[in-house]
């Protein structure tokens, strides 16, 4: 599965919606309705899920799933 | 695990960690009723009495935390819950519609400080109710253990929108999701990785220099303190709690300055709760001769998850925000600071409270009861509201009533109004802690401070101090 499928099905965890209509433009709170507990808590999943240990201050400026996307996959990467 | 419980076998779960403290809070208090939750939600539109009786029932044996109920094992003492199996109810009904609402307003805090049998018998009572002004609806008592606010709010939301499905044909809501589900998570999370990951987290929390209380009321209690125990360099604190006595006032925020604090969120991307805690946190320092070093206790609802959503029980835990900034910080930089700090207790929120006071007393070497905070603070962005919306208009109104007891000495709730949306700020108080005239003074000047702040975001803590 790729990392766009796999974060979809992260954040239906916490949204209710159609996991077709997120995309990587989709932004966590205007689009998708997440508060800031909730990404908080949405990327502790996703360091479970890829294996990786995200940074607080790196990732405080990403506001789109493509941006956590591209910081994810640079974590697999290293 | 299963167990036999008045011969009948059923499956047992321990309680979690959030429910934990409210059990402990029952050891400590002389009465039972300082775990009560006291509600009402109320339609202004004709009541239909069977079909809100049709949609309760539906909603509690939708809900399985309505049907909760604590065990004490005879033998081992250990405290466990189960689910009872759901049974049709007759919900009792009240006429106080030719009533004045205080009086109204004093019965159903006079049922809310009836206390419940913890062990063993049912933990929730609703009420049907015709209130003044045309509206009715329901009151809804609840133990603290069995639910919270959030899931208060969101079995209100079921039994309303059950109830509109039944006279309006609206959609029939999506279920309630299972409140067992949730506890079998949370008790995996005992002895976990990610356990051990946030106990690592709070240790190093603990490894900081010690914090130092600052009270809402000033110094004073402090020094005086230090006079009693003799030690003039005493920096935890303890506030007067025999019996728990205690009430709650309400501060209503206008819709025009609730946007201006919405929109100043939107504007900078910062949170609701973190803006509202930087006013706290700066009003503190004032009132404590500029200290730069404050600590507030900020309680997490946890949920985050759609299963956590709608779930019901209760999910709460609570830890210390210690924030430590000079005076020349500025406003952003605070509420940034602030926030920082909250995504970090965030990320590591599922550790239990409990655990975290029991390894932070010795560390310090703190009194049973003693403490850096004065103040509890929590924001819930949930509310009932949009559902006048989908009546087409028919007045909405909730309440919220007291016990008469208060758990906390000093609690702010921060509170979107259903309807407006403006915010609602209750403060619930010990009455041996604070007085009605203190406790105006600390909204007054969290007001004055959270709209300089907002004005002037470039301004420094000093400065917003001097305005204010």
């Amino acid at each position: 599965m790729d990392m766009l499928a796999k974060m979809k099905e992260i954040i239906c965890n916490y949204v209710e919606i159609d996991p077709e209509t997120i995309n990587e433009d989709s932004r966590f709170i205007e689009d998708l309705g997440f508060n800031s507990y909730d990404i908080m808590c949405m990327l502790g999943d996703a360091e479970t899920e890829f294996d990786i240990t995200i940074d607080q201050e790196e990732i405080a400026s990403c506001r789109t799933v493509g941006e956590l996307i591209k910081y994810c996959g640079g974590l697999v990467n290293e | 695990m299963e167990k036999i419980i008045g011969g009948i076998k059923r499956e047992c779960y321990p309680l979690t960690s959030a429910q934990k403290v409210h059990i402990l809070t029952l050891d400590y208090s002389p009465t039972h009723e300082i775990v009560n939750i006291g509600s009402g939600a109320y339609l202004q539109m004709k009541l239909n009495l069977a079909a809100l009786r049709e949609a309760l029932n539906r909603a509690v044996e939708r809900c399985e935390s309505m049907r909760m109920r604590i065990w004490k094992d005879p033998e081992s003492g250990e405290v466990f819950q189960y689910i009872d199996p759901y049974q049709n109810e007759y919900f009792e009904y009240y006429d106080f519609s030719e009533w004045e609402e205080s009086r109204v307003e004093e019965v159903l805090n006079k049922w809310t400080s009836q206390p419940f049998d913890t062990y063993g018998g049912k933990l929730a009572r609703i009420v049907i109710v015709s209130m003044p002004n045309g509206y009715n609806g329901y009151y809804f008592n609840v133990h603290h253990a069995c639910m919270d606010s959030g899931s208060v709010i969101a079995f209100s939301r079921d039994v309303m929108e059950i109830y509109c499905a039944l006279l309006y044909g609206m959609p029939y809501p999506k279920p309630m999701t299972s409140y067992i589900e949730s506890v079998k998570k949370d008790l995996e999370y005992e002895g976990s990785k990610k356990q051990k990951k946030d106990e690592e987290f709070w240790n190093k929390v603990l490894e900081m220099p010690e914090p130092i209380y600052t009270d809402f009321t000033g110094p004073g209690r402090l020094i005086q303190l230090r006079k009693k125990n003799n030690n003039p360099e005493q920096r935890w604190g303890l506030l007067p709690s025999a019996n728990g006595d205690g009430s709650t006032i309400t501060y209503e925020l206008d819709v025009d300055s609730t946007k201006k604090i919405m929109d100043f969120s939107a504007q900078y991307q910062l949170p609701v709760s973190a803006i509202i805690l930087h006013a706290i946190r700066t009003v503190l320092s004032k009132f404590n001769d500029e200290e730069t070093d404050i600590t507030i206790r900020d309680f997490v609802s946890r949920r985050s998850t759609l299963l956590h959503k709608k779930c019901g029980g209760v999910r709460m835990h609570c830890y210390p925000l210690r924030t430590i900034m000079p005076l020349d910080t500025t406003v952003l930089d605070s509420i940034r600071m602030i926030k920082k700090a909250q995504d970090e207790i965030f990320i590591h929120a599922d550790y239990g409270t409990l655990e975290y006071v029991r390894k932070m007393r010795p560390r310090y070497g703190v009194a049973p009861g003693g403490c850096y905070h004065s103040v509890n603070f929590t924001y819930q962005p949930g509310t009932l509201g949009g559902l006048g919306e989908a009546l087409n208009g028919i007045g909405f109104k909730s309440r919220w009533y007291s016990s008469g007891k208060q758990p906390q000495p000093m609690y702010i709730t921060a509170m979107h109004r259903p309807g407006d949306g403006g915010l609602n700020f209750f403060f619930g108080y010990q009455t041996e802690c604070a007085t009605p005239e203190e406790i105006e003074f600390l909204y007054y000047f969290t007001g004055r401070v959270l709209f300089r702040s907002i004005e002037n975001p470039d301004k420094t803590i000093k400065e917003i101090i001097d305005m204010t």
